[in-house]
């Protein structure tokens, strides 16, 4: 894991009231980075399987892969 | 029933994998007389309801019959379309955006025999498979969301109560007798993903209960802050309550907040929104997309709740044939519904439709309502 | 004999317009029959159960159905939607019953063997349910289990050579009118322009990034067939710069009854003689046509465009030959502030390939929305919140009267530092000298 994918992580890792979060509450997670950016190291993150997606059907957030009530209620 | 691969390896997803493909283009699927003559069209006609024809700048004529088709289709309805556009087609075929299916060919003969057969292919029960129409000054298909089907936030079916209107509205489709297009959509909630607030005459299905909490799974079953944070109208918040002697997270709603989007529910479902003696449809007329002579507007709420009555709607129905049948009486030709009613003002839509002018027709969401109140003295008694 | 009894559903099989519900029983039987030995991967009875949850809400009014929060396949935000059911010890064939957006052919023209690939896969590894098709134009899959997701991915792409279309916060599925493949009004390519940008935006298709949604739909003329003006937070719509071409003989044909007005569209009813002076010159909104019994004017300078009088006599008036699009922006449904339409923000662009002069548009607009977009806010709600002056600004687009059907009604003017001489940093001393305390 690179130096900014385990930011994302320890972002993700710092919040316990929830599990996920939108797009845009990673851009807060590196300042210096425009959006194009953050999403290639959230991409590679998905692709690594370190992330997964969770999706409302008309909106989408990231969280750790595997973490969460609803992961577990669905595939129970 | 045994697992039967692909060729999709679990355990290296990357592996042979395509993606980002996108989908086949177009021009694959253009018959030959399409193909030769894109963009060189010269006019069309309509010969008569739900036969088209359309002229090259060469000659060329290609004849299109539209039919109709319940946007809910099976693969042994689809392969049945596709068996007729083998056999009457050379195997082209297009959908359009409402839904119909449109079968093309350069022989007005061809056609004819087609349209022949099409009469004759009923479903099991007695309806149509393939009525003709949908074209001109006719009342098209309508196109709709998913409802019972298959939608969790759902305030009414949506395959159910098009059934039933499209039954009432059957010879409309295959006429050309309103003063203008007539398009009704329907959307089984309000945060509309058919986008009926542009329709003729849109039907929305509306909850009119706020959800309710299980205080006992809410923290079990939901991350409450996600569920808060859904709420456009932040009528959700985080509390603690207690319950068998415990003190539990859970959730609470503040139920004058609520406009009954549902989308907590999509993210918790400790906060169920569905009620059956709440739920219903609120009927809204005018709204329009094209910029012909007018420019496009919004539909407008004119009955604020018909109740679900399953399985055919049918005070729905009567309402939504009573609007047409007043309009289709005293528009001229050319106005579309929306075009009528500002004409003659909304006040004489209401003395002519009789449809009951109730409190909760006068817009009181945010900035945009005040638009929508009289700043004048002029108005008809 | 059918697995569950529909009494009220059943009701929904008479009547002329073709019943989903005698549909689905003939997908039930066909199933059950299995004439053609499918190796089944979801439940074999999948359209029973659906029929049977279905009575059960047509009896009790309310949706058996939940919301799921799986997504796509590997690697991909969109394109699946999860549904399961909440009574499903009774509707086990549908207990797992996820929806999959298949990205639809641009204007929706199939070969049967397409349809009929796509048909195979979908009875084997799916419900054999679709809807043809969802509102924002894909080919829905109606009804499969999370192990096929991938099965059927795979078979789309190595089989059909077809992808998967959008949902979340992604760009959704782009949609367009059939253009001038069969139109004579088009004024633009719309299928091209559509197929290319999905090619050219597949990683925004796939992969969410955006604040909320993002459409993008193409209508080749001002009639606006699929509606992109209401429903797309990108809409182009085709459009011609020059003068209306007049044909005076067809304009002639059509005075003297020879050719049907409206190309027929109202032949259902007796409306009389066809009245140009009535019917065309009268209806006109900008009232820019005259028309002296012989011969047929019209002051192109005041055209609208609103396409009146060429769909009302087609073979006599066509479309310009200078043509493009007009862009609008930020069209969404009612949730939450009330529905927006799109606002006029290009009056006219050249649609020609490769596009580039869009795809600026497109991408300064989403530069700007991903950066200042809040989460779940729609493009038109951004501009809302920001300005229009600030989407101007960042589409590098001059204000022009046709940006706005009036000037604004208050002088609450937000002048940037600036524009005033002399900027902010005011002189409080010389101010004193001037005047007392």
């Amino acid at each position: 894991m690179d130096a900014d994918q385990q930011k994302v992580v320890d972002f993700l890792q710092s919040k316990t009231s929830k599990t996920k979060f939108y797009f845009q509450d990673f851009l807060e997670v590196f300042p210096d980075k425009g959006p194009r950016d953050v999403k290639k190291i959230l991409t590679g993150m998905i692709n690594a399987q370190i992330l997964e997606f969770w999706s409302s059907g008309s909106t989408t957030m990231y969280g750790l892969k595997g973490r969460g009530k609803q992961t577990q209620a669905e595939e129970g | 029933m045994a697992f039967v691969s692909s060729g999709y390896n679990p355990d290296k997803p990357m592996e042979g994998r395509l993606s980002d493909i996108g989908p086949r283009k177009y021009d694959e699927f253009y018959p030959p007389f399409i193909a030769k003559n894109k963009g060189n069209w010269e006019y069309h006609e309509i010969l008569e309801p739900g036969l088209l024809m359309h002229v090259a700048k060469n000659g060329d004529r290609v004849y299109t019959l539209r039919v109709g088709a319940a946007r809910l289709m099976s693969v042994t309805h689809i392969r049945e379309i596709c068996d007729i556009a083998d056999t009457y087609c050379d195997g082209y075929l297009r959908f359009t955006t409402r839904n119909n299916i449109e079968f093309m060919s350069e022989s007005l003969e061809t056609i004819k025999a087609l349209r022949a057969d099409l009469e004759k292919r009923k479903f099991k029960g007695g309806s149509n498979k393939f009525p003709v129409g949908g074209t001109g000054c006719s009342i098209s298909n309508i196109v709709h969301t998913q409802g019972w089907v298959h939608c969790h936030t759902p305030a009414t079916d949506a395959s159910g109560p098009v059934k039933a209107v499209m039954d009432e509205m059957y010879e409309e489709f295959g006429a050309m007798r309103m003063p203008a297009k007539l398009r009704i959509a329907l959307a089984c909630c309000i945060n509309m993903c058919g986008a009926v607030h542009c329709s003729d005459i849109g039907l929305v299905g509306i909850h009119r209960k706020p959800p309710m909490v299980d205080h006992e799974w809410a923290d079990r079953l939901c991350e409450i802050p996600l569920a808060v944070a859904s709420c456009p109208t932040a009528a959700v918040r985080p509390t603690r309550i207690e319950r068998n002697g415990e003190k539990v997270n859970t959730i609470a709603i503040k139920n004058e907040r609520c406009m009954y989007c549902g989308n907590c529910y999509t993210m918790c479902p400790a906060l169920p929104i569905s009620d059956g003696e709440g739920d219903g449809i609120a009927v809204m007329v005018g709204g329009k997309v094209s910029n012909r002579i007018s420019m496009p507007k919004f539909s407008k709420v004119v009955v604020a709740y018909i109740p679900n009555e399953p399985p055919r709607w049918p005070t729905l129905v009567k309402t939504v044939r009573h609007i047409v049948e007043v309009y289709a009486a005293n528009a001229k030709k050319y106005e579309r519904l929306g075009d009528w009613a500002e004409r003659i003002g909304w006040e004489r839509f209401f003395s002519l439709t009789g449809l009951a002018f109730t409190p909760h027709l006068i817009d009181d969401f945010r900035d945009p309502a005040y638009y929508t109140w009289r700043q004048s003295t002029q108005f008809k008694f | 004999m059918a697995k569950h009894a529909t009494p009220k559903l059943d009701e929904l099989e008479s009547g002329p317009w073709p019943s989903f519900v005698s549909d689905i029983k003939q997908e039930a039987k066909s199933r059950a029959r299995n004439a053609d030995s499918v190796e089944y991967q979801v439940p074999v009875d999948a359209p029973d159960d659906l029929l049977g949850v279905l009575e059960l809400s047509y009896t009790d009014g309310e949706t058996h159905w939940k919301h799921g929060g799986i997504v796509g396949v590997f690697g991909y935000g969109g394109g699946v939607i999860g549904r399961y059911c909440d009574q499903p010890e009774m509707f086990p064939g549908v207990a797992h019953f996820h929806t999959m957006r298949v990205n639809q052919p641009a204007a929706k023209f199939y070969t049967t063997e397409f349809l009929r690939g796509i048909c195979d896969i979908w009875d084997m590894r799916g419900s054999g349910l679709t809807n043809m098709h969802g509102s924002t134009g894909d080919i829905i899959f109606l009804g499969t289990q999370t192990a096929q997701l991938e099965e059927i991915f795979y078979e789309l792409t190595h089989t059909m050579n077809t992808d998967l279309g959008g949902s979340g916060s992604n760009l959704r599925t782009p949609e367009c009118c059939m253009g001038p493949s069969r139109c004579e009004f088009a004024c633009y390519d719309t299928q091209d322009l559509c197929y290319t940008l999905t090619q050219d935006y597949q990683d925004e298709l796939h992969r969410p990034a955006f604040p909320y949604k993002f459409k993008f739909k193409f209508d080749g003329c001002p009639n606006g067939c699929v509606a992109s003006i209401a429903r797309s937070d990108f809409s182009v719509i085709g459009t011609w710069k020059d003068d209306i071409k007049i044909d005076r003989s067809a304009v002639q044909a059509y005075a003297n009854g020879e050719f049907k007005p409206n190309a027929g569209a109202h032949s259902g009813r007796d409306w009389g003689a066809f009245d140009i002076q009535a019917e065309v010159v009268d209806r006109c909104p900008t009232r820019c046509m005259r028309w002296d019994g012989g011969t047929l004017r019209i002051n192109n300078r005041e055209c609208t465009r609103c396409m009146h009088c060429i769909n009302t006599m087609p073979r006599a008036l066509k479309i310009g030959d200078e043509r493009g699009a007009s862009i609008l922006v930020g069209a969404k449904a009612p949730v939450l502030d009330g529905a927006q339409m799109g606002s006029l923000l290009v009056p006219f662009v050249e649609v020609a390939e490769p596009y580039d002069a869009v795809k600026e548009v497109i991408e300064n607009i989403w530069d700007w929305w991903m950066e200042e977009g809040k989460n779940r806010e729609r493009l038109g709600e951004t501009i809302k919140r920001l300005s229009f002056q600030k989407l101007l600004e960042v589409t590098n687009i001059k204000p022009q009267p046709v940006h706005v059907k009036e000037p604004r009604h208050n002088p609450y003017i937000f002048f940037k530092e600036e524009e005033v001489p002399g900027g902010w940093d005011r002189d409080l001393e010389a101010y004193r000298n001037r005047h007392k305390r």
